[in-house]
């Protein structure tokens, strides 16, 4: 594990691709620091962090993208997996050092706030606190996108679902408030769910009698609520599109409130991705 | 050292590897042949635990290598067809990463290094960003890379591919030289160099095992009649007239001329017979000047079409 790691972090930095990163971050930081606190003279540097936050759209496929395509390109991964270290250990070795490159520019920007406090008063704890979310929230991140290295051979098609993804993450929590919360639509939504997953559990296990069977008891269960309870459709979507709304869960802390589901949240999200990496790169052996 | 038995891999209802076994024993080489998409990569593949079988076990010095399979990778040095190096590495920082990957004891790294590099000659490129290589010395690289830890066994991918003639030589040399500590097994479609560099060879076609047995005993079982090539200064029809009479021949096939005046032609004795004695004494008797007579063995090559040919479907 400790040989990936090592390596993955000196090819961060041998390439362009972990001082673009860095430099990128640190640059999204001096900015918006210099607007909202230096200039528009905000007191908390939440703002700042918070503005960067959404770069991650563009800064998480720059790190993860390369992560585990490149290897299977280049056919290096059969160097790899066929070392005697253990997938496990292949998969956290370069997620830590993903995590590692992130950690390293959060460092250096956690000096902010005590530069801003010779300045004027910091709610220090409030600014360190942002930090942290934003530190776990781009780990979140870089786990989605490690995964969606791990499903692909091109790092452009990796870079672009990624891209997809977080921007999905970020625009559902626009969308949750613009979508009508009545019970008919939630309806039609979850029939579609239901379809798209019947679909794809077909054409994974070709097994019709099994789609049927799944079809049948998904409209089954989703028609005998809707009929003995319709109102536990009201709002559904809007808590559907919550669920996947990584940003809405930063912007607590802007407020100075200390959310720790926040953070288990966030760790969720993280250790899901990890496993799924792992579960896809394993299935790769199989098939 | 080496046992696989019963292995299978199957993609959907395709067989691509189809009920191997085979055991290779120790610092033998094993020459692994068969015509492209025969099965040798994947069967390769599964050896050394890249992908997994859908059936069967490879048990490496012991060790299952889909139990246990650090154990068992451990044993094993591999150089794919494609050599798996990185090309913004530099040569010596690349080693340095499967000396760790392959959990070369820290202390001994640096000599291990030098003495991959030493043996798969590569000092001078140290220094060198593998980029910049050229696929003969990725190739070595690729190699240096195999060796390090100096591993039990050691599975090469078609080694030769893509290399030069005066490189090809080393490589099969340097091949040959493996089999005094370790066991090798070598895939290729290059019927010579397996001849040359292999004790035994497993042909295999389909996925399926054609035959295991050591170059020679694959020749003189499958090889079939034998002929004798005979080129003598005279008229075809003289010399026809003279080899008609010899006892024990089946037929004779004229050759091409290798000079002007000059009748060539194969003689295909009967089974079991030896013709070469009362062939010579015969051409000698009628006067005609004799300047060429040999046995003619069918090559791997031959045996080897002869083998995956009947089966022809691709």
């Amino acid at each position: 594990m400790l040989a990936v790691y090592k390596k993955e972090m000196r090819q961060a930095f041998t390439s362009i691709f972990g001082y673009i990163f860095l430099t990128f971050l640190l640059a999204l930081f001096g900015i918006y620091t210099y607007i909202y606190n230096l200039k528009l003279g905000y007191a908390s540097f939440a703002y700042a962090v918070s503005s960067v936050s959404t770069f991650f759209l563009f800064l998480v496929p720059m790190l993860t993208m390369r992560c585990l395509s490149e290897e299977k390109k280049q056919k290096t991964d059969q160097l790899v997996f066929t070392s005697p270290v253990s997938i496990t250990g292949i998969i956290l070795g370069k997620y830590l050092a993903l995590v590692s490159i992130l950690f390293f520019a959060v460092v250096i920007v956690s000096a902010y706030p005590f530069v801003l406090s010779k300045y004027g008063s910091v709610n220090m704890k409030v600014a360190y606190s942002n930090l942290g979310a934003f530190f776990f929230l781009g780990c979140a991140y870089l786990a989605i996108g490690m995964f969606l290295s791990a499903l692909t051979e091109s790092q452009i098609v990796a870079a672009i679902t990624t891209i997809i993804v977080i921007l999905f993450t970020l625009l559902a929590d626009v969308m949750k408030d613009m979508i009508p919360s009545d019970h008919s639509i939630s309806v039609i939504v979850i029939a579609v769910l239901i379809l798209i997953l019947v679909v794809i559990s077909f054409v994974m296990m070709r097994n019709i009698i099994l789609s049927v069977v799944l079809a049948v008891a998904g409209f089954g269960v989703m028609i005998g609520t809707y009929i003995s309870k319709p109102a536990l459709y009201d709002g559904f979507l809007t808590k559907l599109l919550g669920w996947f709304s990584l940003v809405s869960r930063f912007e607590d802390f802007q407020y100075g409130l200390f959310d720790p589901t926040a953070f288990v949240y966030y760790f969720s999200i993280t250790v899901l991705f990890v496993f799924l990496t792992i579960q896809a790169i394993k299935k790769r052996r199989w098939s | 050292m080496i046992e696989v038995k019963n292995l299978v891999k199957r993609y959907g209802s395709f067989a691509a590897v189809d009920d191997l076994s085979f055991t290779v024993e120790d610092g033998e080489i094993l020459g692994f042949l068969g015509p492209n998409g025969a099965g040798k990569s994947t069967t390769m593949n599964m050896i050394t635990g890249y992908i997994s079988a859908t059936e069967g076990d490879v048990i490496i010095d012991g060790y299952n290598m889909f139990d246990e399979p650090e154990k068992a990778k451990q044993c094993i040095g591999y150089l794919p067809e494609i050599p798996p190096v990185y090309p913004d590495m530099r040569v010596r920082e690349y080693l340095g990463f499967v000396a760790a990957l392959r959990k070369v004891p820290k202390k001994d790294r640096k000599s291990e290094i030098d003495r991959v590099m030493g043996l798969a000659r590569v000092e001078h490129m140290q220094k060198k960003l593998i980029k910049h290589l050229s696929k003969g010395y990725r190739q070595r690289v690729g190699l240096a890379q195999a060796l390090l830890g100096n591993p039990k066994v050691i599975i090469l991918d078609e080694p030769t591919v893509g290399l030069d003639p005066m490189q090809i030589s080393w490589m099969r040399e340097f091949i040959r030289s493996l089999a005094k500590e370790h066991t090798v097994i070598l895939s290729s479609h290059i019927l010579f160099e397996v001849n040359a560099v292999c004790d035994r060879v497993l042909i295999i076609n389909h996925g399926k095992k054609i035959v295991l047995d050591t170059p020679e005993q694959i020749i003189r079982t499958i090889g079939g009649t034998e002929g004798i090539y005979v080129a003598a200064r005279a008229d075809k029809s003289r010399v026809d007239e003279v080899i008609a009479k010899v006892e024990g021949i089946q037929t004779i096939r004229e050759e091409r001329a290798p000079e002007e005046g000059v009748y060539a032609c194969s003689v295909f004795p009967k089974p079991d017979c030896d013709i070469r004695e009362t062939l010579f004494r015969a051409l000698a008797q009628a006067d005609l000047p004799v300047l060429e007579m040999r046995s003619e063995t069918k090559t791997l090559e031959e045996v080897f079409i002869t083998l995956t040919g009947e089966e022809g479907t691709c």
